[in-house]
């Protein structure tokens, strides 16, 4: 079990600067992922954890000892690859059993553990077979396996799905997850796709820029992110801008159409002006009171419909509505949209930053 | 770190070796054309070589063997290519194996046995005449041209065969459907797509053409080359004049880095378009025309393979000492056996130990250039170019005028034969051995060293298992042209360092055709062998012979 710290961590390329100062810490054995768009440091940050990369500044550290000056191979971490990177020359059960081999392990325990690995993965039947005569996504289990199989004291895994269509993918990430939780393994996941990291974190760090823009559990970072480049890179959101206004201790925020929410007790004291509101899909309602729009357009997604509607002052609300029986919206159809204000968020309109009560202002 | 110190260690042995096997005689060879034969610094070398209309013919007729080579490498080379690619022809297999024997049969045995079937007793010429035709002797510059464009066409062959197969079907029919004609086609998408095939295959013709000597050397009867009177100036028992043949050596490997540069570029634009999904097909065709496409290919195919399939006859025919009776026999295998022992073992030695070195230093320098770009490796790949633009025979002349006096003396040795291989054949080796590494991702290796091995036990038990079939082929292809090699070996070569294409060369002149055939034949069952260890490692891969 080890905790892993970063400190003023620094990463360059030739005098570029992909990470400037990161601070992270990441528990024991947790599921911790590393999430962000594509260029953003997240595999600079991954092989820095695992020693194939320089550190201009900072410390790295697993359980309060700092690795910095380690080798990859003395680190006792377990890699899985994007590309799979298996030994072609050698049969599932070799690939896996080829750590244990540097390790001084008996052979009947080393076949022992190379069972038991292959078996959680559950790639048992097919220890025989060489990489080129597996599917991609029973060459990542034997690479999963693999990774468990030296017990490491950290795992690492850099998009290990982005190789795999769409179904195989959620299969492999329970996979994964399952694999993980026996094993007690720190690992740090790779992922440019929200919806996955979302599915089998403990806690993410969302990334921008090689700078950490929010870390927490899925539900924290959905339900209150830090600002909107959170907001909007973890699910679908509408941001929308509003006036507060202060008057008599109590703060107001006018929605517009004579709709106005008490946000006294949501947003930070002193805040006043001009605040971006952010409106989740499922804040929307059809119906009611609230909000004149016009239907623009409607997505038939099967169990749900995705419709895009303008308020009157131009901007563009979307939201979600389980498929009935009747008849589509239809384009121009006016439409009501109540708003659950529970669920709003806001950021400041300028920085962006989070104003909502607790934030770090 | 310690792995740093070893890559700089090799880094800098590497450019040692390429500055004393490379650039030393290079620099020699300018040096010494600008000196006199008293050792005076001069230019009049070169004002020599503006001014002699023997050096103007030679330079001339370099150009005229060169082009005239390319030119009927590319009419052979690419007939063959189109009616193997598009039409189904029966022992397609058969024919890409003549193409191979053509290009892997020992160097000027084939101007011999032409000699030995059209030249002035030539026994086809001497049928005709019986028959009441006259045709010519084969001498001359024409003789030159059909030898070149039969031993070279197979350069053409591959690279087009290779591209052609692998045009995209899509979009011939792509231009189907908008209405084009087959013929417009053709030359519509096809021939623009198979160009740079076209044009690198026939440069390569160029490049071996204007750098053979034994073929001019043998057919010529007066038409000289630069490659012919370089090794007349160097060898000439009275009066050889060393700083002119260093000089027209000079203007000898200007010539060919032209061309080495333009063939180089040439092949870089020959990648193929075709993402493999839609493969052309082959037509069966019908009636007259696939008498025709069948004919065309297996005469080209059998022309290009006839001195081969000449010497395996004759050196099983009975002789009189030089002279050949009826009947068959093994005489001249027998004078191989008692005679000519050592001759076989210097070639089997040398180019074995050649191989080796070619082997252990060029993956090691292949490693170096593929994984350690941090280093001025970029020169380092542009130094290893040198070799391809030296015709052996300049190379032979270069390693004497460096090797002869000063601090390193090696005329007469074995090494510097050895060296002169190695030299010439590295780059191969460095290449290959560094493309295959780039194919191989650079994750495989992170993976062991993740699950806990050292970065060079990782490199050893991981990526080298994996290039090994690779470097043993690479290996076998050297030892193809190490065993054959004749031009620099010819400079090189004392009594007591003889190798077999050398022998070869002095029987023929010596009227011994009976013997020269024996130790051709046995040259091709060595080259046939070591070809065929290659394709068992690395697949049947005609164009890896390029
Ligand atoms: N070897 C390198 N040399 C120079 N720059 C690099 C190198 N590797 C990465 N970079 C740069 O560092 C930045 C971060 O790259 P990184 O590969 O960590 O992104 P990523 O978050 O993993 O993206 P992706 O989701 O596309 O994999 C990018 O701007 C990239 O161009
Ligand atoms: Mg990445």
């Amino acid at each position: 079990m080890t905790s892993i710290t970063l400190r003023s961590l620094r990463k360059e390329y030739n005098g570029q600067v992909a990470i400037p100062n990161l601070d992270l810490d990441i528990h024991d054995g947790e599921f911790f992922t590393l999430l962000g768009p594509s260029g953003c440091g997240k595999t600079t940050l991954l092989r820095m954890i695992a020693g194939f990369n320089s550190i201009e500044a900072g410390t790295i550290s697993f359980d309060d000892v700092v690795i910095n000056d380690r080798s990859p191979a003395a680190r006792n971490i377990g890699m899985v690859f994007q590309s799979y990177a298996l030994f072609p020359q050698m049969t599932a059960a070799k690939n896996v059993a080829f750590g244990l081999q540097t390790r001084n392990i008996e052979r009947a325990e080393s076949i022992r553990r190379v069972e038991a690995a292959l078996e959680s993965v559950h790639m048992a039947h097919l220890k025989d077979r060489l990489p080129g005569e597996m599917s991609g996504g029973q060459q990542q289990r034997v690479a999963l396996a693999r990774a468990l199989v030296i017990q490491p004291a950290v795992l690492l895994m850099d998009e290990p799905l982005s190789n795999l269509d769409a179904k195989l993918r959620v299969e492999m990430r329970d996979t994964i997850r399952e694999a993980q939780r026996e094993a007690g393994i720190t690992t740090v996941y790779v992922t440019h796709d929200q919806e996955e990291a979302m599915a089998v974190s403990d806690r993410i760090a969302v990334m921008s820029m090689g700078v950490v823009q929010q870390v927490g559990s899925p539900a924290e970072i959905y339900r209150n992110p830090a600002n909107r480049f959170v907001a909007e890179f973890i699910g679908k959101t509408n941001l929308i801008v509003r006036d507060l206004h202060q008057r008599d201790g109590v703060t107001t925020l006018d929605l517009g159409e004579g709709v106005s929410v008490d946000v006294t007790s949501t947003i930070a004291p002193g805040v006043s002006g001009r605040v971006q509101v952010s409106v989740r899909p499922e804040a929307v309602r059809a119906g009611g009171s609230g909000l004149q729009a016009e239907v623009v357009e409607e997505t038939f997604l099967g169990s749900h419909s995705q419709i895009r509607a303008r308020l009157s002052t131009g901007e563009t609300i979307e939201f979600l509505e389980f498929s009935r029986r009747a008849s589509l919206w239809e384009r121009g159809e006016k439409v009501v949209l109540q708003l659950d204000t529970e669920m709003l968020t806001y950021f400041d309109a300028e920085t962006g930053a989070s104003i909502m009560q607790g934030a770090k202002l | 770190m310690p792995r740093f110190n070893f890559w700089t260690v090799v880094m800098i042995l590497t450019w040692v070796m390429l500055f004393v096997l490379l650039f030393i005689p290079v620099g020699s060879v300018l040096v010494s054309s600008l000196y006199d034969q008293s050792g005076n610094p001069t230019i009049a070398n070169y004002l020599k070589f503006l001014g002699e209309p023997r050096f103007h013919q030679a330079f001339i007729n370099t150009l005229v063997v060169g082009f005239g080579g390319l030119i009927g490498a590319l009419l052979l080379g690419s007939i063959m290519a189109f009616c193997v690619s598009r039409f189904v022809i029966g022992g397609g297999r058969f024919v890409s194996l003549l193409a191979i024997l053509a290009l892997v049969s020992p160097p000027f045995i084939g101007a011999y046995s032409w000699i030995v079937l059209f030249g002035a007793g030539g026994v086809v010429r001497g049928f005709l005449r019986d028959m009441g035709v006259n045709m010519p002797p084969i001498y001359g510059v024409g003789g030159i041209l059909i030898v070149f464009s039969l031993k070279f066409y197979p350069y053409v062959y591959l690279m087009v065969s290779g591209a052609l197969s692998n045009v995209n079907r899509s979009l011939e029919e792509a231009a189907e459907g908008l209405g084009l004609t087959p013929l417009q086609r053709t030359f519509k998408i096809s021939f623009p797509m198979v160009f740079p095939a076209l044009t690198a295959g026939g440069l390569l013709a160029l490049i071996h053409a204007i750098a053979d000597f034994g073929t001019p050397r043998l057919l010529g009867r007066g038409y000289n080359v630069l490659a012919t009177e370089a090794f007349t100036l160097y060898s000439a028992e009275v009066g050889s004049n060393m700083s002119m043949a260093t000089t027209i050596s000079v203007v000898l490997i200007l010539v060919s880095m032209v061309f080495v540069l333009l063939q180089r570029y040439m092949s870089r634009r020959n990648v193929y378009h075709g993402n493999m999904i839609n493969k052309p097909v082959r037509i069966k065709l019908k009636g007259w025309r696939n008498v025709l496409a069948h004919v065309a290919v297996y005469f080209i195919g059998l022309s290009g393979a006839m001195p081969v399939i000449i010497s395996v006859i004759y050196s099983f025919r009975k002789t009189s000492g030089p002279v050949f009776q009826s009947g068959f026999a093994l005489q001249s295998y027998e004078r191989i056996l008692f005679n000519l022992g050592d001759v076989v073992r210097n070639s089997l030695t040398f180019s074995l130990t050649a191989v080796a070195l070619i082997v252990i230093v060029g993956t090691v320098v292949g490693v170096l250039v593929a994984r350690r770009t941090n280093f001025n490796t970029a020169l380092l790949d542009g130094a290893f170019m040198v070799p391809y633009v030296m015709p052996g025979i300049v190379i032979g002349i270069a390693f004497i005028a460096a090797f002869n006096t000063g601090p390193i003396v090696l005329t007469g040795t074995a090494t510097i034969i050895i060296l002169s291989v190695f030299i010439r054949r590295l780059p191969y080796t460095v290449r290959t051995t560094a493309s295959s590494l780039r194919q191989i991702s650079p994750s495989m290796e992170e993976a062991a060293i993740s699950l806990g091995y050292s970065p060079f036990q990782a490199f050893l038990r991981i990526t080298v298992p994996l290039i090994v079939p690779g470097i043993i082929a690479g290996g076998m292809l050297s030892f193809v042209t190490a065993i054959n090699e004749l031009s620099s070996s010819l400079v090189l070569y004392v009594g007591s360092t003889m190798t077999m294409p050398v022998r070869i060369y002095l029987l023929i002149l010596d009227g011994d055709f009976g013997t020269a055939a024996a130790l051709s034949t046995v040259l091709l069952v060595l080259s046939g062998g070591a070809v065929y260890i290659a394709f068992r490692f690395m697949g049947r891969n005609e164009q890896a012979l390029l």
